[in-house]
């Protein structure tokens, strides 16, 4: 199993533990990737509004990159994921613009197809690997964890880009963790959002909205709470104690925040040390 | 206590017209809109085809002449010919002015309004806004409304108009949120209040709210009404919610079943089979039901429209709404099942007896949009002028009121007139009181749409009428349940269906009368047109508490009688 | 006949005058194939208890009276399939029926819905004639299809609310703008029949505005009417970015995305925070970036980020946008 793997730019910065998990085990289970070295960021879901045309052209490219290695585009950011399909979306359905935007990539001998598919790392996980021959690799099964499942936004919606879970009921996440033999807990907030994309301009409503999320996870019972996105985790784990500041009488004052890949490596055998879980802010 | 210059009973499309009209004639009148709901979701959202206007956008040829006559001949000449022609020539008016205030009309692709062809008219004169031009129209008067400012008191409910010796005083109104009777001193009251087309509840396409409270409280407080047998049945209603499948469905191929399994518009119209004109298929489908070769279902009869031959491609592509449709409000698709179907009321023709000005008999009493019968569609409305007589009347309406509000009297409304409404609804919550009012209003909606239907007769119709007193009796029993103050639904639904018996028993005192066949009144005892005898309005009056029936004559202009054949 | 089910309608009930709290009744009526929730509280009231409390008007999809939450979603009781929704239930065949989130309730599931009211007012939710009121309904502007195209979809909304009670900002700041009333203000601006835009984008720019919006797409989500709210929320910071809100830190953050990819290829969170908010508000920062530090996930600062392989042909295609236009 090869795939180009997009780098989000958060985790070459803030959440390289997110990757240095993924490290560890992708050879154990087989799945070879070829890092897009040349990709540029993804326009975090607010280039679309700076300039329409700005977002096609660079995610054409960066799509484009992963066509011309005949390989797949990976991505584990949910937010680069939204990125990516909103563009290839367009692309292959708005009259002439794929042509137009070929025009600029033949500067850079680059061509826009629309052959590659776009994935989360989940959904490689999910379907192309399959939870089957997962729970087949797994060393230490994950039994008496509890885990909120928090998906974030962008794997979900809009749901005509994404297609792979309901967004009222998301089940994937809850699958593959359950497959690592971990209990999954029902709480309101799974597929609700962690307030990331405006931490910076609406800082105190931000911090409310990913609080909401932790206290439902708190009041859950949950040991962790486990994304599939490095901006949920920036939200809900370094931005945490603030966060969590005004919300009085709760059960337990913290809750620590796994990365997919962290949850997966645990239960292939690997230490949280070794995962990158100690340089969380929460531990 | 606070006194309007000019209180609006209504959102609509008609009642938002006048108000903008108001403020834009003389910005300094006190005025405020009471509505039942916001006026935002009011029906005027409902009308999906447009509006008529003669712009000679699309046929350069059409003028404001044709569109006057195609309107009497529609009306199988009941309509006041003056009030047609003021229509007809503020048409093109009031949709620029629309259009100016942003309504998003579609477009022909040189810009200009686009126009497309409607049934019963002579050119293409239609505007249109998708499928959804009383929607968005509505939504453009009431922006346009916030902007001036208008006050509303939203979620009110008429309960009377207050007069003083034949010149209006105001109206008390049940402000349905907190419970509270409130009074409301108006030297002009202007009811918008829409239609009463629901009266045949479940046999209606129309709003739960299309219950006539205006027309009932105008002919209570001694105001005539006019014209009211005159309502228009659409073929193909959804069976459960009344909901219209529009015309599309046939033009497409789609095939009208009976139990039989048979196409029975061939024994109707053999040529044009189910595209023959609106009133003979919905007659057709009737007598197929009534001769007992409908489906049965708990719902009542019905007949099939089949869509299912024209394959799922088609039906997809072409469609798609009425697909939706199908599978949201009836859980049918009808790729896999044919879809069922009946007649169903749609449009009251009747209303409050006005004058072209939206003018009533009493002094500072005007009625406009479908709750009045200023007498532009009579005895059946042409498609696209409903829309048209809203936004016409509305603004004309609006400008005579704001014209004439300074130059009246202060009034007044004794607090008295709280107490007796108390009392009247506390007496409807008295554990003496047993009747249910669903029971009441379903019986009232069945006879009616048995007995004064698509088809009349002398014989049903005396069942009508002795069925309608007989609830009107039961109704002084009525039990309201909820004797909560906040938000009490349960006493509104009694109010409203207090106003529909009145109205049930005009409608069918009216076909009784009328012993002729014309537009929509079809009496199989009587199946001609008798222009000699009845080529004249029917005039309703509360008189002691009976309902009096007399007629008035059709203003006449440069048309003469002619037979109504297209 | 058609099939039959028992179901139990789980029905949120309060009527502030008698109950200290909110408590849920269930109700268990029978009902057949091809009944709406709408129908089926038509008939619960009808037949059961008259004092369960609701709004429904036009009961087609198009006055948007009758927005609930059913099963924990915000939508149309007149357009939902009771049958079809019973497969999103959690507990078989059962129903549960709440009041939209985001608003006060009044009573079981009347919400109040003036506030959204007053945002439309305060928002100049109108388009603002031109003309003056003597020329009105004179001539027709004559507008292009193109124009046309970008507010047609915008106008399909009918106010039922149902993505300002699913939206999260909502959840936390009441204040929040909304995605309603964004769609207005975005189907106004485009118009050019406005005369208003600058205005009303001052207010739309501003606290609680357009900027709060955190791209969580639910209102594009559970919009009854399928329209592209995003899309809207998008064309207002964009014309917002390119006349009264140059300098507002939404405007500041959305840029610098830009300019990073031109310059290093990726974005460089180092700076971006004094990017977005400049250098006195993030001072209230410092105990978290020391924190940061101590894990050792302070992400590089510019000069020790490695711009990405063949930047210059980015940088070139940047060049050739700039004069493009599709």
């Amino acid at each position: 199993m090869k795939y180009a793997y997009f780098i989000s730019c958060i985790n070459e910065s803030m959440t390289k533990e997110l990757d240095i998990a993924f490290e560890k085990w992708k050879t154990d289970l087989g799945i070879e990737l070829v890092k897009l070295e040349e990709g540029t960021c993804c326009g975090g879901s607010n280039l679309d509004y700076v300039s329409p045309k700005h977002c096609w052209t660079i995610n054409a490219r960066n799509i484009a990159l992963a066509e011309k290695m005949d390989l797949d585009l990976v991505t584990s950011c949910n937010t680069c994921l939204l990125s990516l399909r909103h563009a290839k979306h367009d692309l292959d359905t708005k009259e002439g613009l794929k042509e137009q935007v070929n025009e600029l990539l033949a500067k850079d001998n680059l061509e826009y197809t629309g052959k590659a598919q776009i994935k989360h790392l989940l959904w490689v996980l999910n379907e192309d690997f399959g939870l089957d021959t997962l729970a087949r690799k797994i060393k230490t099964p994950l039994k008496d964890l509890k885990i909120a499942p928090f998906y974030g936004c962008h794997i979900l919606r809009p749901s005509h880009l994404m297609g792979v879970d309901d967004p009222n009921a998301p089940s994937s996440l809850h699958q593959l963790i359950e497959t690592l033999g971990a209990q999954t807990v029902p709480y309101a907030s799974a597929n609700k959002c962690c307030g990331f994309h405006t931490l910076l301009v609406a800082e105190e409503e931000s911090l409310n909205i990913a609080a909401n999320a932790l206290e439902d996870g708190i009041r859950s019972g949950a040991d962790y709470i486990v994304t599939p996105c490095p901006l949920c985790h920036t939200s809900l784990d370094l931005y945490q104690n603030k966060a969590l500041k005004s919300r009085k009488n709760l059960p337990k004052n913290s809750i620590p925040i796994l990365h997919l890949t962290q949850l997966v490596g645990l239960a292939l055998g690997y230490s949280k040390k070794e995962l990158g879980i100690d340089k969380h802010m929460i531990l | 206590m606070k006194q309007y210059d000019i209180v609006i009973v209504g959102g609509g499309g008609a009642g938002l017209y006048a108000a903008m009209e108001i403020l834009n004639t003389d910005i300094s009148l006190n005025i405020a809109v009471i509505s039942k709901i916001y006026p935002n979701r009011s029906h005027t959202s409902a009308a999906q085809g447009g509006a008529n206007a003669a712009l000679a956008n699309k046929d350069k040829t059409d003028t404001i002449e044709k569109h006057i006559f195609d309107t009497i001949k529609g009306s199988d000449y009941l309509a006041d010919q003056d009030a047609a022609s003021i229509l007809c020539e503020e048409a093109p008016r009031v949709i620029r002015e629309l259009e100016n205030l942003g309504t998003p009309f579609s477009r022909m692709d040189d810009g200009t309004i686009a126009q497309r062809p409607f049934g019963g008219a002579s050119s293409p004169r239609c505007c249109y806004c998708a499928d959804k031009t009383g929607h968005t129209i509505l939504q453009t008067l009431y922006e346009q409304c916030l902007r001036l400012g208008v006050k509303f008191y939203n979620e009110y409910f008429l309960i009377s108009i207050e007069e003083n010796d034949g010149v209006c005083q105001g109206i008390t109104a049940l402000n349905i949120q907190s419970g509270e009777i409130e009074i409301f001193p108006a030297k002009i009251v202007i009811l918008a209040t829409g239609g009463y087309a629901k009266a045949y509840w479940n046999r209606s396409s129309n709003a739960a709210g299309n219950t006539g409270d205006g027309i009932a409280a105008a002919l209570r407080a001694g105001v005539p009404l006019k014209d009211m047998e005159f309502v228009q049945f659409h073929p193909t209603g959804l069976r459960k919610s009344g909901l219209l499948v529009t015309e599309g469905a046939r033009g497409e191929g789609g095939y009208l079943i009976n139990k039989n399994g048979d196409r029975f518009m061939s024994n109707y119209a053999p040529e044009k089979m189910e595209l023959g004109p609106r009133d003979l298929v919905s007659r057709s489908i009737e007598t197929e039901i009534n001769e007992g070769r409908g489906f049965d279902s708990t719902a009542g009869q019905y007949i099939n429209l089949d869509l299912t031959h024209l394959g799922a491609e088609l039906i997809t592509k072409r469609l798609p709404q009425i697909r939706e449709l199908s599978i949201s409000f009836e859980g049918i698709d009808p790729i896999d099942e044919p879809i069922p179907i009946r007649p169903t009321a749609h449009y009251s023709m009747g209303g409050i007896d006005t004058d072209k000005t939206g003018r009533t008999i009493m002094k500072g009493l005007y009625a406009i949009g479908e709750c009045a019968c200023v007498s532009v569609h009579g005895a059946n409305r042409l498609g696209g002028n409903s829309l048209l007589e809203i936004l016409v009347f509305g603004k004309i309406a609006g400008h005579e009121a704001a014209l004439e509000a300074k130059s009246l009297n202060s009034v007044s409304i004794s607090n008295s007139i709280i107490d007796k409404h108390k009392k009247y609804f506390r007496s409807l919550m008295q554990p003496s009181q047993y009747e249910r009012y669903g029971v009441i209003r379903e019986e009232m909606g069945t006879t009616l749409a048995e007995n004064v239907g698509i088809y009349r007769t002398e014989k049903n119709l005396i069942q009508a009428i002795y069925d309608i007193k007989k609830l009107i009796e039961r109704f002084k029993r009525v039990k309201v349940n909820d004797t909560s103050t906040v938000f009490n639904t349960n006493l509104v639904n009694v109010l409203e269906l207090r106003n529909m018996l009145n109205i049930a028993l005009a409608i069918s005192a009216g076909a009784y009368a009328r012993k002729e066949s014309r537009g929509s009144h079809s009496r199989t005892d009587y199946t001609k047109r008798d222009d000699v005898n009845f080529h004249k309005h029917t005039m309703f009056t509360l008189s002691d508490g009976n309902l009096d029936v007399s007629y008035k004559p059709v203003i006449m202009g440069k048309y003469e009688l002619e037979e109504r054949t297209y | 006949m058609e099939e039959q089910k028992e179901i139990s309608f789980r029905i949120y009930r309060y009527n502030p005058h008698f109950d200290k709290k909110p408590y849920y009744d269930n109700i268990r009526i029978t009902l057949e194939k091809g009944i709406t929730v709408l129908r089926a509280l038509n008939f619960i009231k009808e037949n059961i208890d008259s004092k369960l409390t609701f709004r429904a008007f036009c009961q087609a999809g198009i006055c948007g009276s009758c927005g609930l939450k059913i099963n924990g979603v915000s939508k149309l009781a007149c357009m939902t399939q009771v049958f079809k929704e019973l497969e999103d239930s959690k507990e078989e065949n059962v129903i549960l029926i709440e009041p939209l989130n985001n608003f006060t309730i009044m009573r079981d599931l009347v919400v109040d819905m003036d506030p959204l009211v007053e945002k439309l007012k305060y928002y100049y939710s109108w388009v603002n004639p031109k003309m003056p009121v003597h020329e009105l309904g004179k001539k027709e502007y004559l507008i292009s299809e193109e124009k046309f195209q970008e507010y047609d979809q915008a106008t399909d909304c009918i106010l039922c609310a149902s993505c300002v009670s699913e939206c999260l900002m909502m959840e936390v700041n009441p204040n929040y703008i909304s995605p309603a009333v964004l769609l207005k203000s975005y189907r106004m601006n485009v118009d050019e029949r406005d005369s208003m835009q600058k205005t009303r984008l001052k207010k739309v720019t501003s606290d609680g505005g357009v900027w709060d919006c955190t791209h969580c797409y639910k209102c594009v989500e559970h919009c009854v009417k399928n329209i592209d709210i995003m899309k809207g929320i998008q064309g207002l910071r964009n014309s917002g970015m390119k006349t009264v809100s140059k300098r507002s830190e939404g405007a500041k953050h959305a840029k610098a995305f830009i300019t990073d990819i031109k310059r290093k290829g990726r974005l460089v969170e180092f700076t971006l925070i004094t990017r977005t908010l400049g250098f006195i508000k993030p001072i209230f920062m410092l105990p978290m970036m020391i924190k940061m530090l101590l894990r050792r996930r302070v992400p590089p600062p510019s000069f020790m980020m490695s711009e990405i392989p063949r930047i210059e042909k980015v940088r070139k295609i940047f060049r050739k946008l700039k004069k493009k236009n599709f």
